[in-house]
């Protein structure tokens, strides 16, 4: 290395150095208010999770709503219902960034049919407006009528109406409430999508099967899957992360 | 540093002042990791927050071979990394729309580090994750492959190629000032 170069990286050490200098601070008031709010939020959402009832057909679930529930026709319509609860018990407790459970929205009409669909497309932890659901459905207009369709979602939490917001950043009505729509906000704020596993330098989506396993020092999240790929970890082949 | 195990075994017991003495000790590095990471103050502490609640939670899984600090930076990044996902998601949907119904921050950076904060706005994510923590708190190339779950050849290598980036950026900057 010649004395030029060897001078620019000292050069750039030196004001990475800098930049990085820690600051002296007061500590973070990590206070009781704080753990209280965290532990206030999860029983909100665990008393909700314990008032769920759910439906399925054979090919998908059909209806969850807090109240009791039809009981199941087939053994299929039963295996579906109890991987949505499983599901569903995991994602409120920030362990699940996706649903792998099929709905079945044969009864749902065309236009809330469509609308659902929309939602889907809102990423993990992300809101959108009523408005952009309307004009992704191409009916720029129909702003009221896509917050009725929402409102009448037959499977909340697993198709994401929750993640429908007003324009003005408002949270908009909710079929579980106001509150809880915020409590999902928040949970979905601070549960990671990708993780990737240290010891078998796999990356996956929070919430696969391969994660579970997962001791929790083995545990590193991406934020993209090509970013885990950068540094030598493949993505899943179960959960697909990169699809 | 045995010290600090035995800390973390009272924090594990859900002792809160020692909570509050790992809190103190290891505050200001880890919100300079999380403030060069995301940009603004505000982002940081509420980053570190979550990382502090996270090891109050999950202090009896701590496993004692590790160094607190290598722990404590490995729930941290995992945290702004996340934070990182989350703002490139939401940045791409802004641009899209003309609305912009939620908020998009604009960070500022202190002014007489601009050009290099820009500079390392252009470095990916991995690589400039590893330069805070590498500077920051001048930890060795084993803690850095540690704390992210990668070899420490990788370690080298993304280090060098940030670096080598950052000396491309600051060089045009350079050049375009004269």
């Amino acid at each position: 290395m010649s004395d030029g170069k060897m001078q620019a990286q000292d050069q750039l050490d030196r004001l990475l150095a800098d930049y990085f200098r820690p600051e002296t601070t007061s500590p973070v008031d990590v206070g009781r208010r704080l753990a209280a709010a965290a532990r206030e939020s999860e029983t909100a959402l665990t008393r909700l999770e314990g008032k769920l009832g759910i439906e399925a057909t054979p090919r998908g679930i059909s209806l969850v709503r807090t109240g009791p529930a039809g009981k199941p026709a087939t053994a299929a319509a039963r295996k579906l219902t109890e991987q949505a609860r499983e599901e569903i018990h995991e994602y409120l407790r920030g362990q699940r960034a996706f649903f792998r459970v099929p709905v079945d929205l044969v009864a749902v009409p065309d236009f809330q049919r469509k609308v659902l669909e929309a939602a889907r497309l809102i990423p993990f932890g992300e809101a959108r407006p009523y408005a952009w659901i309307a004009s992704r459905i191409g009916n720029p207009r129909a702003v009221r009528a896509v917050g009725t369709a929402l409102g009448r979602n037959p499977v909340p939490l697993i198709l994401p109406c929750h993640r429908v917001w007003r324009s003005d950043g408002g949270l908009g009505g909710y079929i579980f409430g106001g509150a809880v729509k915020g409590r999902l906000a928040a949970l979905e704020r601070t549960t990671p999508v990708l993780e990737g596993c240290t010891s078998t330098r796999i990356v996956c989506r929070v919430g696969c099967i391969h994660g579970r396993h997962m001791r929790p020092d083995n545990r590193v999240v991406f934020a993209s899957v090509d970013d885990a790929r950068s540094v030598g970890y493949r993505p899943c082949k179960v959960c697909r992360p990169a699809a | 540093m045995d010290a600090e195990r035995e800390l973390m075994e009272r924090v594990a017991r859900g002792d809160q002042g020692a909570f509050g003495d790992l809190a103190q000790r290891y505050s200001g590095k880890l919100l300079t990791v999380a403030g060069r990471l995301l940009g603004s103050r505000a982002d940081a502490e509420d980053a570190v927050q979550r990382a502090f609640l996270q090891c109050y939670a999950g202090a009896a899984g701590y496993n004692p071979q590790w160094a607190v600090s290598t722990w404590l930076y490995r729930i941290l990044t995992n945290v702004c990394v996340d934070e990182l996902r989350r703002r490139a998601t939401r940045t791409a949907y802004d641009e899209r729309s003309a609305a912009r119904p939620l908020s998009s921050s604009n960070h500022r950076p202190p002014d007489a580090y601009l050009d290099l904060h820009r500079a390392l706005e252009r470095v990916p994510r991995e690589a400039r994750v590893l330069l805070a923590l590498r500077y920051v708190d001048g930890l060795s190339y084993g803690e850095l492959a540690r704390i992210r779950g990668i070899t420490i050849n990788t370690v080298k290598s993304q280090l060098a190629r940030g670096k080598a980036l950052l000396r491309d950026e600051l060089g045009k900057r350079g050049a375009g000032h004269e």
